[in-house]
């Protein structure tokens, strides 16, 4: 058998993408963050899990900066990325997001055609020079979200006419577009039926050979399926973050016990 | 952590399981004293009985299997819920063994009270089969009280049963070498004693079983074992 320890450290472990050190994240007077330390690994998919409210789609949208268009959110401590602090003044947070991409719980095509969903961050990223170079990047990009079988033969139909699970992955497509190194997924699917829900995942898991890929959800079979480590807050605390099969068979924490086996924490 | 569930259903499903494996156990305790019981006091009539009860006991495991089988389907349980789930199966099954063990004692007791009577055996063989009862009722107060020390101290108890085991082997061995119109007697004797020692090991990986269920791991340390009857078997 194999010995977990709490840290969650366990015998394959990739590369560290994302390390954050003591953060701390106010809404005000609001303590919604509290000394997290986690290590979002490479080519690992993560799963933040708690009951809402517990911060974990604040924590996941510092990975990206998010939070600076909220005026009273204050973010304290460190997140690194590749061992680079992403809040230091040199950092574009613009550049930062095509580096690490985010996905959201409901499916938002911008309001133009499938082609243009695709293609208007490689096009304000000035990754493509001329027309087949682009194509080439947004036929790239709907393959690796699944769904160019789908919409090749109507790219230049509006994004909002597809449904609601092809919106999601022309979503995911968009977001890979740029060529991110990290995926950030709030809740990608929780506004799918269990099919599109399936696809998205199967989608995620494809993803993982590429990306450091972090998903927040309420879905605790959708945790324990799709990641490999998984992290459990509660009021503002990292309170267990471990490999997902330990977390699901052995939870070290009281709490962790309690939430995921639908007890009152 | 708290003991209720937010969905009672849930609670209420769990409880059923565990209580199926209680009545299990509780039938399988009377079983190996009764067989025991009918050996020493040479009642045909009572190792009947026991032959005849073993088919409650398969029943029961069968429902514990489709009952897990739809709490596993029905809820995904995670954590101390699965572990419960898991042990559950296993225990239904070393509970099945058991009883089999006693319904083959009981069967043999059928066999042996046409033959004369080996001195001493009944006594010796009941007192085997006290010591293994008292394990699995410990074993079984253990799951209930999620008590890992309790279980730990069953698991290493069974050496204690290895050696009457060994102890018995050797009288039997006597037996035979003294008089050859022993042999078949002491055979079926020996195969009862046998029986209760691997009603032991089934006891044994109850206990195991619930020290999973509370730690999350199995323990790993050798067990301590004193039969070696196989190992340094008295030549003839």
């Amino acid at each position: 058998m194999y010995d977990t320890p709490a840290s969650g450290k366990t015998a394959v472990t990739n590369e560290v993408k994302i390390a954050a050190r003591k953060v701390n994240v106010f809404y005000g007077d609001t303590h919604a963050i509290k000394d997290v330390d986690v290590e979002i690994e490479d080519k690992t998919v993560t799963a933040f899990i708690g009951p809402s409210g517990c911060g974990k789609s604040t924590f996941l949208r510092c990975l990206n900066r998010m939070n600076d268009t909220i005026d009273i959110c204050r973010v304290e401590g460190l997140i690194a990325l590749d061992g680079e602090d992403i809040y230091a003044p040199s950092i574009d947070p613009v550049q930062l997001r095509a580096k690490v991409g985010m996905v959201f719980q409901k499916p938002n095509p911008f309001p133009k055609s499938i082609y243009e969903n695709v293609a208007y961050g490689p096009k304000i990223h000035g990754m493509a020079r001329t027309r087949a170079e682009l194509d080439e990047i947004v036929e790239r990009a709907l393959r690796r979200g699944a769904i160019w079988d789908e919409v090749k033969d109507r790219l230049q139909e509006p994004g909002t006419g597809l449904s609601g699970g092809q919106q999601q992955r022309l979503c995911i497509a968009r977001a890979v577009a740029t060529e991110p190194e990290v995926l950030l997924m709030d809740e990608p699917c929780s506004a799918l039926d269990p099919i599109a829900t399936a696809q998205v995942e199967e989608l995620i898991d494809e993803l993982r050979e590429q990306y450091s890929v972090v998903i927040v959800t309420h879905s605790m079979q959708q945790a324990a399926r799709v990641s490999q480590k998984t992290a459990f807050f509660h009021l503002g605390n990292l309170v267990e973050f471990g490999e997902t099969g330990q977390i699901f068979t052995n939870p070290h924490d009281p709490r962790t016990e309690s939430y995921i086996t639908g007890r009152i924490g | 952590m708290n003991d209720r569930h937010i969905v009672k259903s849930y609670d209420r499903d769990l409880e059923a399981i565990q209580a199926l494996i209680m009545k299990m156990g509780g039938l399988v305790e009377a079983a190996i004293l009764e067989a025991a019981q009918s050996l020493e006091n040479r009642d045909e009539e009572l190792a009947e009985r026991v032959r005849a009860n073993d088919r409650a006991v398969d029943d029961l495991e069968q429902r514990v299997n489709e009952e897990a089988a739809r709490l596993l389907a029905l809820r995904q349980p995670s954590a101390g819920d699965l572990r419960t789930v898991l042990s559950v199966m296993k225990i239904g099954a070393n509970l099945e063994r058991i009883g089999d063990y006693a319904k083959n004692m009981a069967k043999r007791t059928g066999v042996l009270v046409q033959m004369s009577p080996i001195e001493g055996s009944a006594g010796a063989i009941r007192r085997m089969s006290m010591a293994v009862e008292a394990m699995l009722k410990d074993a079984l107060d253990a799951y209930i009280q999620r008590d890992a020390e309790l279980a730990q101290d069953v698991r290493l108890r069974d050496m204690e049963v290895d050696q009457m085991y060994n102890a018995l082997f050797r009288e039997f061995l006597t037996f035979m070498m003294e008089d050859p119109r022993n042999i078949t007697a002491c055979m079926h004797l020996h195969f009862i004693a046998k029986n209760i020692e691997r009603m032991g090991d089934h006891v044994t990986s109850i206990a195991e079983q619930v020290i999973y269920l509370v730690t999350g791991e199995l323990p790993e340390d050798e067990r301590p074992k004193a039969d070696r009857t196989a190992i340094d078997a008295p030549r003839a």
